[in-house]
């Protein structure tokens, strides 16, 4: 039964008590309003670091890269001071902090395990150096702080958000019959105007319905019409570049009727909220949505079984996030003694630093210390290098499909390599009086069903290192 | 210059569409033969890649994208000019492409599109195994596969013990501990993670900082190749293929991921010296693109791409291609490069070859005796 706070969360600290009911436990850690940080520093809107990215898109692109047209030393000089002016390493960093202390230190580990999981599912991907300044952030803004509403207003939100908009390429997404596909100068230039399905395609496929739905190009390129338009608005500061609010702007939309599967939609600005409404209502969507999540928190292959209670709690619901989140933690504790899931990088690793009550994420007064145009000491720089090294870095998936659920995936020699030396770093992180064979006593038996069984196999080792390696190794631990 | 499919069927291109049938190829030379795959993710643009010259419909679709200073191949395509190496290669008889070719796949999901790519197979995620983990199977190629990765790719899955090189620094556990993990994975039965740790039991105890930057990896993947008891098989992966705006003429987003590839052909032919005559290598791609560029600049995702070969195994420098043309009507589905030739077979006929297992046996035994076509004898030293 334990497994289950690791299942759902992160495991229990040394000194947690053990839940008596462990299924209240995590029930009572979904509620309306979504919970403040644990972090206590100060922490940026994406707004303020959308400010940075565009100095750093700005400066680099439109000055440095003029200025130093023939100086290839003195640009690369100047783009690093640009990169330190602009907080580059260190906001990845400060966001991975706030993040990870919701695993590590907070109140509402369920809710953390339950954002890391949306984040992944409207994953920003590595491009154009978001990852360094605004998906922290977004993940913070449009994901965590909609997990309180509508599966519809979630994605809502996580469409129109900049930091989307700018990943999925809609700021390019123009209707061929648009205002500004008459401007003079696409005459002048012969660029005629064309949609974008890029953002349309990954709505359908990754967001919302998934491939199982059965719709065909032709529905990819009806919904990328709906979506022309929302863009960043390039009414006002040219500055801006791409970097400004996104904002519904007419004369990038495709006039006239919207057909989208065979539905007619509102026209102009009312189309793309009606279309995710459509998308969202589809019994595809919550049928793909609760096979994630069950893949995600049960097994890498779930069934019907697990499914149909989230399914059900969404339609009685609308969708609403506490209700099918709810249900998803009933369904996990249901069947926790028949399945064991493999944790995935990130989650093992914040399980063995709330489990063992260690040093981690860096303490706020690393990150407040920090002053723009200065490098990073070695400790604000710690959380980006260690989920990079491990695989795993949140803010870095390869691709718009997020991270793999599936233990196969995650199955190589160098991440089992990766997860013996970052057990050595987790005993480095221990406070000073937790490095002792006795402390493993208390962690092990808040954790285990099973405790002597777990010391014995840790207690063949002497020191305290060793047993750190092998517990967070032991096939107990990598699968929940 | 207006190019017809019937010229090309006629002229300096060969085509692959009467190719062999399928008879039994065993190779009386006994030397370690290399083959490697470079996995192009996000759909790698052929038409930007190996542009067909003098095609009127291809130039008024790609108006920005048409690229100034292309390599000139033969009289029918160049190459995009950052592929230097490549060229290279081509010059020395050790270069040569399959154009208008792809999966068997025509959905254009990234996803769906990368998993078939490896897995060979018709239906997503249905299949757990990578064609080249079976092929190697079936060759009896164990602990032979090497990832250049942090994951394993599902390509080289469906053998066991393969490796993978992707530097960190840190030092491993001690032998005891090691020990009790083996014992604890075995009464657990994972047999995976046991395979893993099977694997890294060879490996140094105490690594200091190395680069994992695409030339130090293509490094030392050359270095294991090299190697008579090495690795006979390597997978890189290089992704960013999937350009739909701002892809870029000669230089830009496009242009920087062919040059990373070029950059895998070039170091592993430094590396590997003489054993670069032994070696095959292949890319691989989920799909190419829209032959029409969109107002970003960009192109969609299609149908039809090209397969890079390099290496000494190759038969000569050659475009292989039965072209399909760039009429409205000879587009798949009005939009896309069309695809005539199944890409498996090349890679069938690669394993067949550098694994010297007869052609059928690897196209019953590894794709459930699909419709392939033996091109062993077409486009390698057999």
């Amino acid at each position: 039964m334990k497994n289950f706070f690791r299942k759902i969360a992160f495991g229990l600290g040394p000194d947690e008590k053990i839940p008596s009911d462990p299924l209240t436990w995590a029930t009572s850690q979904i509620t309306d309003k979504i919970p403040e940080f644990s972090y206590k520093g100060k922490i940026y809107s994406e707004k303020e670091l959308r400010k940075h990215y565009r100095d750093w898109v700005y400066n680099d692109r439109k000055i440095l890269r003029k200025k130093f047209k023939k100086d290839k030393m003195g640009y690369k000089a100047a783009k690093n001071k640009l990169r330190a002016d602009t907080g580059q390493k260190f906001w990845r960093n400060l966001e991975l902090a706030i993040r990870q202390k919701e695993a590590t230190k907070g109140e509402y580990p369920v809710l953390a395990k339950l954002w890391y999981f949306w984040g992944n599912h409207f994953t920003i991907s590595d491009k154009d150096s978001l990852a360094n300044y605004t998906t922290g952030a977004y993940q913070r803004e449009s994901i965590r702080a909609n997990l309180n509403k509508t599966f519809e207003e979630l994605a809502y939100e996580a469409t129109v958000a900049w930091a989307m908009i700018h990943h999925l390429d809609n700021g390019e997404n123009v209707g061929p019959k648009s205002e500004d596909a008459r401007a003079e100068w696409r005459r002048r230039k012969k660029r005629p105007a064309t949609i974008n399905e890029n953002h349309a395609r990954e709505l359908l496929e990754l967001h919302t319905v998934s491939p199982n739905a059965g719709y065909t190009q032709e529905n990819i390129k009806e919904l990328a019409l709906i979506m022309t338009g929302w863009a960043p608005d390039d009414s006002k500061h040219k500055t801006l570049l791409e970097t400004a609010d996104v904002k519904f702007q007419r004369k990038y939309h495709e006039p006239g009727k919207k057909i989208f599967w065979g539905k007619e939609f509102p026209k102009s600005k009312k189309g793309l909220p009606a279309a995710i409404k459509f998308l969202v209502n589809h019994p595809s969507c919550r049928e793909f949505i609760a096979y994630k999540l069950c893949r995600y928190l049960i097994t890498d292959y779930p069934t019907k079984e697990m499914t149909d209670p989230i399914v059900k709690a969404w339609e009685k619901s609308g969708g609403y996030l506490p209700e099918v989140h709810k249900a998803a933690i009933e369904v996990t504790f249901k069947f926790n003694d028949m399945h064991n899931k493999f944790q995935n990088p990130e989650n093992w690793w914040l399980q063995m630093s709330r489990m063992t009550d260690a040093k981690w994420p860096p303490g706020e007064e690393k990150f407040d210390n920090f002053i723009l145009g200065y490098g990073l000491d070695p400790y604000q720089a710690k959380p980006h290098r260690f989920m990079k090294d491990m695989g795993h870095h949140p803010y870095k998936s390869k691709q718009p499909n997020g991270y793999s659920d599936i233990a196969e995936d995650w199955m190589s020699p160098e991440l089992v390599i990766r997860r013996l030396l970052y057990a050595r770093q987790g005993y480095i992180n221990l406070k000073p009086d937790n490095k002792n064979n006795e402390f493993y006593e208390k962690v092990v038996i808040n954790n285990f069903d099973n405790p002597d069984k777990i010391m014995s196999i840790l207690n063949e080792n002497q020191k305290p290192i060793d047993k750190h390696i092998l517990l967070f190794n032991l096939p107990e631990v990598i699968r929940a | 210059m207006k190019i017809s499919r019937r010229t090309f069927l006629k002229g300096s291109l060969t085509t692959l569409f009467l190719a062999g049938t399928g008879l039994p190829v065993y190779s009386s030379n006994k030397a370690k033969k290399n083959l490697v795959v470079i996995m192009l993710r996000g759909g790698m643009d052929a038409l930007c890649a190996v542009p067909v010259i003098g095609d009127k419909n291809f130039e008024k679709r790609r108006k920005e994208l048409i690229l100034d200073d292309t390599i000139k191949l033969n009289s029918d395509f160049s190459l995009h000019p950052v592929l230097e190496n490549f060229h290279t290669l081509w010059k020395e008889k050790q270069g040569a492409i399959v154009h208008a070719t792809n999966i068997p796949y025509t959905e254009r999901s990234h996803f769906d599109g990368q998993n078939l790519m490896e897995s060979g197979g018709k239906i997503p995620y249905k299949v757990k195994t990578g064609w080249l983990g079976r092929g190697m199977k079936v060759a009896g190629l164990k602990k032979e596969g090497l990832a250049l990765a942090l994951p394993m790719p599902l390509i080289l899955r469906g053998v066991p013990q393969n490796n993978n090189y992707y530097p960190t620094k840190g030092k491993l556990p001690n032998d005891k501990v090691l020990a009790l993990l083996n014992k604890a994975y075995k009464d657990r039965s994972e047999a995976e993670l046991l395979d893993m740790l099977e694997t890294i039991k060879s490996r140094p105890k105490e690594t200091s900082y190395a680069a994992d930057d695409t030339y130090s990896l293509a490094n030392e993947a050359g270095t294991l190749l090299k190697k008579p008891d090495g690795p006979r098989v390597a997978v890189f992966e290089v992704g960013g293929f999937d350009t739909h705006a701002a892809q870029g003429g000669v230089h830009g987003t496009h242009s920087d991921c062919l040059k990373e590839m070029d950059l895998i052909f070039y170091t592993l032919k430094r590396r590997l010296k003489e054993e670069f005559d032994n070696t095959l290598i292949v890319t691989l791609t989920e799909f190419g693109r829209t032959i029409k560029q969109n107002s970003g600049l960009g192109t969609e995702h299609g149908y039809g791409s090209a397969i890079f070969m390099g290496g000494g195994i190759l038969k000569k420098n050659q475009v292989y291609t039965d072209w399909p043309g760039l009429k409205g009507k000879e587009l798949f589905q009005g939009r896309d490069l069309n695809s005539t030739i199944d890409s498996r077979s090349v890679y069938a006929s690669a394993m067949s070859t550098v694994f010297d297992v007869d052609f059928k046996t690897i196209k019953d035994k590894v794709f459930w005796g699909d419709n392939l076509q033996n091109l062993s004898d077409k486009l390698f030293k057999v």
